[in-house]
């Protein structure tokens, strides 16, 4: 089987509805107006179709979407999502039944409070796909700050104030992390990339092991933009080099996924956001610089093996 | 065919769970529970039992994956102490729908021998505890608590204890039921919540036994909760009957009682004593009794009434604290018999904690603290033994 990006590149752009697959969510949800999550949320569920299992950890997917994605579901603790899945599939397989075992949590459940519990389930290379759907802050609670939270944002934790420049770190590379543990597949996607989106899910759910899918879902009510521009704040994430995608397979095998010909400036993507919206010239200046060098690093490894 | 063999508490845990032919165990390594854990991950490398084991970064995901794989409709096992009972308190309280099943071996939170301090601490989650005398016990009741917990009327995830080293490490003849006999009295789990396409999501949701979102969530899992006193005495009377032994009804068990006007009550290896410091006293003409307490929740009022009627005193022994209060057992019992017309004395011992030594003289002064207050005023009515 091709990689997630071979299976994208072989499709010819499409629209959504034309995705193969039974729609598998219900109308209407009651997330914010212009919710990524539910963007997200129908792409995966469709590919991955009515034999799945999925669970949830505390934070805006369980609270706003879990009773209109009908499937069989679970919830557990905020920090024991990795291990929930773990259970399931061990469970399933016990009793002889085949199923996908999704995780789909956000940025929290993932990468903080749940990063443990999800490191020893990719180091025992668990038969389980985890999604992550990253929308950078604690915004089930009114958006507090997570590991997750890029530099500067102000968050409700991190205001913006005489003292305060918003959040005072980097953004934790958990993808990265998770390609670590050597496992089958990890990925970056974006809501606004849906046929890349649905190709690397496609390639995932024909896997075995840990395949960990890290979607950055752009939140109109938390970083502050109007809820009709979702795909648009999405995009020049990606487009600026924000939001790199790439994939690893088989372990090492580094690919970008999308590769513009020029990125465009992160203030252009940032300044939309009202999270940004005191950042100072030096401070989208040192942004920009991080963004040019981590793209070159990126670039420089594509196509090539990761040390791990 | 049943036989004889000489093992340490632990490893007859680990043949509970071996014979109830568990499909998955999660557990993480933790003194004195650890052996439990290896005896296991060894009849699954020859292959003696087909488990599936997860070997988990913490106690936290042990609870985790084995509710997981509960879920999906696995028997499931796994096994902790002390600290490791703490960190899975979450799980236990958010995921108490499921029939797991898991031994704790004692292990105080002030030193690594053993009190009851670390299962007492999780006496609010709805999980059934159920503690153990001796080796055969700990088998006998890994057995019955998969019987309890997977009761077809309602599950409730059930823990049974033993005492950290004087069972864990302790070798005694255990005998081993035959399996065949094992695998009729306890077929394979029927798991109607679990994941199955064949059948709608929507029939699917409705088969789900989830409680939450409401005042009447917590009234309706108290119910259910306090049903499972009628399931444990059930499950024991037909383990009883099927396999030859038996532990009281269950619940408690009075012994050498028959004459008796005062009793302590005791649990775990502490009853093992108080057995022989009975017959002892008993022999000097002094009425006291022994009731062995095996079941703590739910707590079995009805039953300590029934004692209340019939003694004149009570001596509670308690091998664990509530901090800033009693004896949790103290506490209890005396609320049982507060709306009694007539009510015995209910006097209060800690002792034991830490893994101090409780000895037959302890016990003893117990059991004659317990009877003179039928006769006359004793001061305190709770108080430390020894531990020096």
């Amino acid at each position: 089987m091709s990689s997630g990006w071979e299976v994208h590149k072989m499709s010819k752009p499409m629209p959504f509805q034309r995705v193969e697959g039974e729609e598998i969510m219900a109308l209407g949800n009651s997330s914010c107006q212009g919710c990524g999550h539910a963007i997200l949320a129908r792409i995966a569920f469709k590919v991955l179709g009515k034999n799945t299992v999925y669970t949830s950890v505390p934070g805006c997917i369980w609270i706003a979407l879990q009773s209109s994605i009908p499937l069989y579901w679970r919830g557990t603790v905020f920090e024991g999502g990795g291990a929930l899945i773990s259970g399931i599939s061990n469970g399933l397989e016990a009793t002889g039944k085949e199923m996908n075992v999704v995780g789909f949590y956000g940025d929290g459940g993932t990468a903080d409070i749940g990063l443990q519990a999800l490191s020893a389930a990719a180091e025992r290379n668990e038969n389980v796909i985890m999604i992550c759907a990253d929308n950078e802050a604690y915004m089930n609670t009114g958006g507090q700050r997570s590991g997750l939270t890029p530099i500067y944002a102000s968050t409700t934790t991190t205001p913006v104030a005489s003292e305060s420049r918003g959040k005072k770190s980097n953004k934790k590379n958990v993808p990265f992390i998770m390609a670590a543990h050597n496992i089958p597949y990890v990925a970056t996607a974006s809501i606004a990339y849906p046929n890349d989106l649905v190709g690397k899910l496609q390639y995932a759910k024909q896997l075995k092991g840990f395949k960990y899918l890290h979607v950055q879902s752009t939140c109109p009510t938390g970083w502050g933009f109007d809820s009709a521009r979702t795909i648009k704040v999405a995009r020049l994430m990606v487009e600026s080099g924000m939001w790199p995608l790439y994939e690893v397979t088989e372990g090492n095998n580094f690919k970008l996924t999308y590769k513009p010909r020029e990125l465009k400036p992160v203030k252009e993507a940032l300044s939309q956001q009202s999270r940004f919206r005191h950042l100072d010239e030096k401070e989208y200046e040192y942004i920009q610089e991080q963004v040019i060098m981590k793209w070159k690093q990126l670039s420089e490894m594509d196509g090539k093996k990761l040390p791990i | 065919m049943k036989h004889m063999e000489l093992m340490v508490g632990n490893k007859a845990v680990a043949y509970g769970a071996k014979l109830a032919r568990v499909q998955v165990i999660s557990a993480y390594p933790i003194t004195p529970q650890t052996t439990i854990v290896q005896y296991l991950a060894e009849f699954v490398a020859e292959g003696e039992l087909k488990a599936r084991f997860i070997e988990v970064e913490s106690e936290l995901s042990a609870m985790v994956a084995v509710q997981g794989a509960s879920f999906a409709g696995a028997r499931v096992f796994t096994a902790t102490s002390g600290p490791g009972l703490l960190l899975m308190h979450h799980p236990m309280m958010e995921g108490s729908d499921l029939p797991v099943v898991m031994s704790v071996v004692h292990r105080s939170n002030k030193s690594m021998q053993p009190d009851h301090s670390d299962l007492m601490a999780q006496r609010d989650n709805g999980w059934i505890q159920l503690y153990c005398e001796n080796n055969q016990e700990a088998l006998d009741t890994a057995l019955m608590s998969y019987k309890i917990a997977e009761d077809s009327r309602q599950t409730v995830p059930t823990i049974f204890g033993i005492d950290g080293y004087i069972l864990s490490y302790t070798a005694e003849p255990v005998e081993i039921p035959d399996q065949e006999k094992v695998d009729e009295w306890l077929p394979p789990l029927k798991a109607p919540w679990a994941p199955d396409i064949n059948i709608s999501v929507q029939e699917w949701r409705r088969r789900q036994g989830r409680m939450s979102g409401s005042q009447k969530a917590w009234i309706d899992h108290d119910t259910k909760f306090r049903n499972s006193l009628g399931i444990i005495k059930e499950a024991h009377a037909s383990f009883e009957k099927t396999f030859g032994r038996g532990y009281g009804n269950g619940l408690l068990e009075e012994y050498n009682c028959e004459n008796a006007e005062a009793v302590i009550i005791a649990m775990g290896t502490i009853a093992s004593t108080a057995r022989s410091v009975v017959d002892d006293l008993q022999k000097e003409g002094k009425r006291v009794g022994l009731v062995k307490l095996k079941c703590y929740r739910p707590f079995p009022a009805e039953e300590i009434r029934n004692l209340a009627k019939k003694y004149h005193a009570i001596g509670v022994i308690d091998r664990n604290v509530s901090l800033g209060s009693n004896g949790n057992v103290f506490n209890e019992s005396r609320s049982a018999v507060y709306d009694m017309v007539e009510r015995p004395k209910i006097l209060g011992f800690h002792t034991g904690m830490a893994g101090s030594e409780v000895t037959p003289q302890i016990i003893s002064k117990i059991a004659e603290k317990t009877l003179k207050s039928i006769k006359e005023p004793v001061d305190p009515i709770v108080e430390w033994v020894g531990g020096a």
